[in-house]
C-alpha cells in the first residue's frame, strides 16, 4: 500500500491517531471467544439428540474422551451409546471442528484495523558542491477499512454462524449415518446366523442324501441334487459373512475405534418394531423451524445482500488511502514539510460495474438456492416421512403376516411329514424356506429403523435418503457450504 | 323287525324331509316320500313289508331305499345332492351322494316288479342316471344327451321300467360322468329272483357294497375331480379301514357277498380262511359249470362280482383288496426310502431347525402306527386300526368277516374279538436257534454274465440287521 505521496497537509498525524481510535471504539472490541463457538454444537447436540461433544484441545480432554470411550464400549453397545461414542471419537468430526477456528478468526481479524503503512523515499544529488536531498515520509492508513468494517465484520459474524450451523450439521450426519450402519451392522451379524441354519439344513439333507445313496437307497442324481443345495447353502453363508464384516467395519469407522476397541459388543438383535408408527401432522413446518441447512442458507442469502450493498457503496472507491507525510526538499537543512497524504484511485477504466453484477448475481444466485432448499427440504421430509410409514407396513407385514404363516406352513408340514405324506427332505426344504422369509422381516426391520433415521435426519438437515442417483445442480451442493 | 313307518320316523337316524329348496311342495306330494339316511352305519336289511317277498341285502355302512306300492308299481324317490359323508370317524368327506349318502341307498326289487323312480336334482348342475347292467327300454337307461335329456338342477324326473333280470347292479350319473363319480354318486341295485333259481342260491347273509376312490389331500374335504390314477383313498361304499364295519356272520352261514367296481382300476379282492366262488357278475348268474374256488377274485373296472362262500371257519378274518397300497390311506408317493439309512448326528441337526422332527422310515415304515404323532385336520394315519395284538396296520379297502357260533340268525351286530382256543395262535419260540446252511456259489449259471464286476466296482449292501430300538 505504497502510494505515491502527491497531497501534503501539516496537522496529519493527530487527526490520524484520532480517527484510529474512534474507529476502533466504533466497531466494538471483537475477539476470540473462550469457547471458539463450541457452545452452539455441543447445545443443539444436547437438545436434540441428547449427546454429549468435545471439542478435544487437550490431553486431558482427550484422557476423558478415551475413558467415556471405553466406558460405553464395556456393555452391549445401544444405539444411543453408539452415537455418543461416534460424536467424541470420531476424528473427521473433531476435524470439522478446525473450521470454527478458523471462521471464528477470519471474523476476529475482519474487525479489527489496517495497520497502518510507512512509505518513505529518500534522494539526494551533489550539484556544483551542494548536496540537494528529496526525503517524503508518509505514514498512511487505509481510509476504506474504515468505512468497510461494520459491514465486514457482520459478514463475517454470520460467516461464523454459518460455520458453527456446517459444523452442527455435521455431528448430525455422522449421528444418522452411524445409527444406519448400527443398524445394518447388526441386521448382518444375525442373517449371518440365519445363513448358517440355512447351511446347517442343507447340510443335514445332504449328509443324510450320503447315506441314503451309500446304502442303495437312492441314485447319484438325487444325492448331488441335494449336495448342490448345500453348495449354494455354503456359497450364501459365505457372503452374508463378507456383508456382516463391512457392516461392522463401517460402523467401527463411523465410531473412530482402532486396536482392541474393534471388539465391541453389539446385541444380538435389532430392536422391535414400535407398536405404532409416530404420527407426524406438522412435518413440513417442523423441518421449516429446525433444518440447519435451512439456518445455514438463509444466513448466506443475509450475507451477500450485505455484501452488494458494500459493492454498490463502494463501486467507485478502489483504494482511500490517508496519512501523515513530512517532505524534505533542497538542503538538508531547509526542514521537513508536514502535512497529509490522500491517495485516491479514480475509476477511470473501472467503473465497478462488473463488481455489481457479480455481486448481485452472486446474492440472485444465493435467493433461488435458498427457495430451492427450502422447497426441498419440504419434500425430503415428506418423503423421510412416506418411507418411514412403508417400511415401517413392510416389516409389520413380514412380521405380522409372511413370518407366521410360513410358520404355519411348517407347522403343517410337520403334520404331514408326521403322516408320512411327505419327506425329511421337502421338511427341510422347507425350514429353508422358513428362514428365508425370517430373514426377510430382518431385513424389513433393518430398513425400518434405517427409515426412522433418515426421518429424524430429514428434520435436522438434509437426509441421505437411499435413492436412486438423480442429477443435481451444482449451486445445491453450493448451498450445503 | 322294525315295520316300515318304525324305519322311517321311528329310527333318529333316518329323516324325511320336505325342505327342498328347489323342489315345489305340490310337486312333491304327488312323489313317494322323501327319505334320507344321516348315519353312516350298517342299517338292518329292510324286510319287504309289500309287494313280492324277497330276503333283503345288508349294504355295508349303507342302506335300503323305502319305497310306495302304487298301482302295483314300486315307486321310489331319490334325490341327487351335496352330502357330507363320513369316511372314518375324525374324517368327513364333502361329497354329492343321494338321499344323505354317497353312496346313495340300495335299491332292492323283485324280479317282474314295474318299478318308477323320481330322481329329484338338488346339484348346483345337471345330471341323470344309469341303470348300469339293466334291460330296459332305451329312453330308460339315462345317458343325458343320448336316451333323455338332462335333469336340471330343482327338476325332477321318472324313470319306468320292468326289472327283467335277477342279479346285482348298480345305478350312476351319465351326466358329467367323471365329475360326479368322482364325486361319489352311485349306488347299489339288487333285483332278487322271483322265484327259486337254479343258478342262485338262497343264502343266509347276502352283503353288498361298491368299491370307490377319491383324491382328497390330507386335510381338506372336498375330492380332487380331475385325478385320474393316482388317488389317496382306496374304499368301500365311500369308507376307509377304520371305518369299514365288519361282516358279521353265523358259522356255517352261507354267505354272499355282491361287489362293484367303480373306481378306475382293478381290486383283487381277497378273503382270508375260506374259499369262495363266483356266482354271478352284472350280467347275472355264473353257470355252476364255471365256477371255480378262489380266495382271490379280481373286479375289474366298471364290473360286478358275486362271491359266494360257507362260513365254517370260526374266527376274525381279513378282508381286503390285495393291491398293498389300496390298504393304506392317504400318502405320500415320493417320500424317499429310509430304511436302512443311519440317522446318527443327523436327526440332531435336523431337530434345531424342525424341532418336532422325528426320524421314521430308519426300519420301515411300521414306525407309522407305533408313535401317535399329530396329522393335518380332517386326516386319519395311513394305516392303523388297533386289533387285540396291536396295530393291523391298515387303511383303505380292509375290513374283517367275523365267523361266531354264538352269532343269532339275522344277528348283525358286531361279536367283538375272536376268542382264540388254547393253543391256537402263533407264539414265540424261545429254543436256540441253529445257523441254517446257506449256498455259497451265488446261485445259478444258466446265463452267465459276460463281464463280472471288477473286485473294486462291487456296489456294497449294507444291510442293518434288526436289533431292537435304536438310538433315536
Ligand atoms: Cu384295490
Amino acid at each position: 500500500m505504497s502510494a505515491e505521496p502527491s497531497l501534503r497537509s501539516l496537522r496529519g498525524g493527530r487527526l490520524l491517531v484520532s480517527v484510529v481510535t474512534a474507529s476502533a471504539m466504533l466497531t466494538g472490541c471483537v475477539s476470540f471467544s473462550p469457547d471458539g463457538g463450541f457452545a452452539a454444537v455441543s447445545s443443539a447436540a444436547r437438545e436434540r439428540v441428547a449427546k454429549d461433544v468435545v471439542w478435544i484441545r487437550s490431553d486431558s480432554e482427550r484422557n476423558t474422551v478415551e475413558q467415556r470411550v471405553a466406558e460405553l464400549l464395556a456393555k452391549p453397545l445401544s444405539v444411543d451409546d453408539a452415537v455418543q461414542i461416534a460424536l467424541l471419537n470420531n476424528r473427521g468430526l473433531q476435524a470439522s471442528y478446525a473450521e470454527l477456528q478458523l471462521s471464528e478468526a477470519a471474523l476476529v481479524q475482519a474487525a479489527r484495523l489496517p495497520n497502518p503503512a510507512f512509505s518513505m523515499l529518500r534522494a539526494s544529488s551533489a550539484e556544483a558542491g551542494v548536496r540537494e536531498f528529496k526525503i517524503e515520509q508518509a505514514l498512511t492508513f487505509n481510509i476504506f477499512s474504515l468505512i468497510t468494517m461494520p459491514q465486514a465484520t457482520e459478514i463475517e459474524r454470520r460467516r461464523f454462524e454459518q460455520t458453527q450451523r456446517a459444523v452442527t450439521l455435521d455431528m448430525f450426519r455422522l449421528a444418522n449415518a452411524t445409527r444406519k450402519a448400527y443398524y445394518t451392522a447388526i441386521a448382518a451379524a444375525e442373517t449371518v446366523r440365519y445363513q448358517q441354519q440355512v447351511r446347517d439344513a442343507a447340510e443335514a439333507a445332504a449328509e443324510l442324501a450320503r447315506r441314503l445313496a451309500a446304502v442303495g437307497n437312492w441314485n447319484k442324481l438325487e444325492q448331488l441334487r441335494e449336495q448342490s443345495f448345500y453348495a449354494e447353502a455354503a456359497l450364501g453363508l459365505a457372503g452374508a459373512e463378507q456383508a456382516n464384516l463391512s457392516a461392522r467395519e463401517q460402523l467401527i469407522r463411523l465410531l473412530g475405534l482402532w486396536g482392541y476397541q474393534t471388539r465391541l459388543n453389539l446385541p444380538e438383535r435389532l430392536p422391535d418394531l414400535p407398536t405404532a408408527p409416530t404420527q407426524q401432522d406438522n412435518i413440513e413446518q417442523l423441518a421449516m423451524a429446525q433444518r440447519l441447512d435451512l439456518q445455514a442458507v438463509r444466513l448466506h442469502t443475509e450475507a451477500l445482500a450485505k455484501n452488494l450493498g458494500l459493492t454498490k457503496t463502494t463501486r467507485f472507491i478502489n483504494v482511500l488511502e490517508f496519512g501523515p507525510a513530512r517532505v524534505l526538499e533542497g538542503a538538508r537543512d531547509s526542514g521537513y514539510k508536514t502535512g497529509y497524504e490522500v491517495s485516491f484511485e479514480l475509476p477511470l477504466f473501472d467503473w465497478g460495474g462488473a463488481k455489481v453484477a457479480t455481486a448481485e448475481a452472486l446474492y440472485m444466485q444465493a435467493l433461488n438456492v435458498a427457495a430451492e432448499t427450502a422447497i426441498n427440504a419440504r419434500s425430503e421430509v415428506r418423503e423421510a416421512y412416506s418411507v418411514y410409514r412403508f417400511q415401517y407396513d413392510i416389516a409389520k407385514h413380514y412380521r405380522d403376516e409372511i413370518v407366521p404363516i410360513s410358520k404355519r406352513i411348517s407347522e403343517e408340514n410337520q403334520l404331514r411329514y408326521n403322516g408320512m405324506l411327505i419327506g425329511v427332505f421337502e421338511l427341510l426344504a422347507d425350514a429353508r424356506s422358513q428362514i428365508t422369509s425370517v430373514n426377510g422381516y430382518i431385513d424389513s426391520l433393518r430398513e425400518f429403523w434405517i427409515a426412522q433415521a433418515d426421518l429424524d435426519m430429514a428434520l435436522i438437515g438434509k437426509p441421505d435418503l437411499n435413492l436412486p442417483d438423480m442429477p443435481r445442480a451444482s449451486a445445491t451442493a453450493a448451498a450445503e457450504h | 323287525m322294525k315295520s316300515r313307518r318304525d324305519f322311517l320316523f321311528g329310527a333318529g337316524a333316518v329323516t324325511a324331509a320336505f325342505s327342498a329348496a328347489s323342489v315345489s311342495k305340490v310337486a312333491l306330494a304327488a312323489l313317494p316320500e322323501l327319505v334320507s339316511q344321516t348315519s353312516p352305519d350298517t342299517q338292518a336289511p329292510l324286510m319287504p313289508q309289500n309287494g313280492r317277498p324277497y330276503n333283503p341285502v345288508v349294504t355295508l355302512n349303507g342302506w335300503t331305499l323305502p319305497w310306495r306300492m302304487n298301482g302295483g308299481v314300486k315307486e321310489f324317490h331319490l334325490v341327487a345332492e351335496p352330502v357330507v359323508r363320513e369316511m372314518a370317524p375324525g374324517f368327513k368327506a364333502h361329497l354329492w351322494g343321494y338321499n344323505g349318502q354317497s353312496p346313495g341307498p340300495t335299491i332292492e326289487v323283485v324280479e317282474g316288479d314295474r318299478v318308477r323312480i323320481f330322481v329329484t336334482n338338488r346339484l348346483p348342475e345337471h345330471t341323470s342316471i344309469h341303470w348300469h347292467g339293466q334291460r330296459l327300454p332305451n329312453g330308460m337307461d339315462g345317458v343325458g344327451g343320448l336316451n333323455q335329456p338332462t335333469i336340471h338342477p330343482g327338476k325332477t324326473f321318472v324313470y319306468e321300467f320292468v326289472a327283467r333280470r335277477p342279479g346285482t347292479f348298480m345305478y350312476h350319473p351319465h351326466a358329467d360322468e367323471m365329475t360326479q363319480m368322482a364325486m361319489g354318486m352311485m349306488g347299489f341295485w339288487v333285483t332278487h329272483p322271483k322265484d327259486r333259481h337254479p343258478l342262485i342260491d338262497e343264502v343266509d347273509r347276502d352283503f353288498v357294497f361298491l368299491l370307490n376312490a377319491y383324491d382328497i389331500d390330507p386335510g381338506s374335504y372336498t375330492p380332487k375331480i380331475m385325478t385320474m390314477l393316482d388317488f389317496n383313498l382306496w374304499s368301500w361304499n365311500s369308507r376307509i379301514f377304520p371305518g369299514i364295519d365288519s361282516l358279521n356272520v353265523r358259522w356255517k352261514d352261507k354267505v354272499r357277498i355282491r361287489i362293484g367296481n367303480l373306481t378306475m382300476t382293478n381290486h383283487p379282492m381277497h378273503l382270508h380262511g375260506h374259499e369262495f366262488q363266483v356266482t354271478g357278475t352284472d350280467g347275472g348268474p355264473t353257470a355252476k359249470s364255471s365256477r371255480w374256488p378262489e380266495v382271490t377274485a379280481d373286479v375289474a373296472v366298471g364290473q360286478m362280482r358275486q362271491i359266494e362262500f360257507l362260513a365254517d371257519e370260526e374266527g376274525d378274518w381279513a378282508f381286503h383288496c390285495h393291491k398293498s397300497h389300496h390298504t393304506m390311506n392317504a400318502m405320500g408317493h415320493d417320500v424317499p426310502t429310509l430304511i436302512g439309512v443311519d440317522h446318527r448326528g443327523v436327526v440332531k441337526k435336523i431337530t434345531e431347525l424342525v424341532p418336532d422332527y422325528m426320524a421314521m422310515g430308519e426300519r420301515g415304515m411300521a414306525d407309522m402306527t407305533e408313535m401317535e404323532m399329530p396329522l393335518p385336520d380332517n386326516t386319519i394315519p395311513m394305516m392303523t386300526g388297533e386289533g387285540p395284538f396291536g396295530s393291523v396296520e391298515m387303511g383303505g379297502m380292509f375290513t374283517v368277516v367275523k365267523v361266531r357260533r354264538e352269532q343269532k340268525r339275522n344277528d348283525y351286530s358286531n361279536p367283538g374279538w375272536f376268542a382264540h382256543p388254547p393253543g391256537t395262535v402263533a407264539y414265540e419260540f424261545d429254543g436256540a436257534l441253529a445257523e441254517p446252511h446257506r449256498r455259497q456259489d451265488g446261485g445259478g449259471h444258466s446265463m452267465p454274465r459276460q463281464h463280472q464286476h471288477q473286485p473294486g466296482q462291487e456296489i456294497e449292501v449294507q444291510v442293518r440287521k434288526p436289533s431292537g430300538h435304536s438310538d433315536h
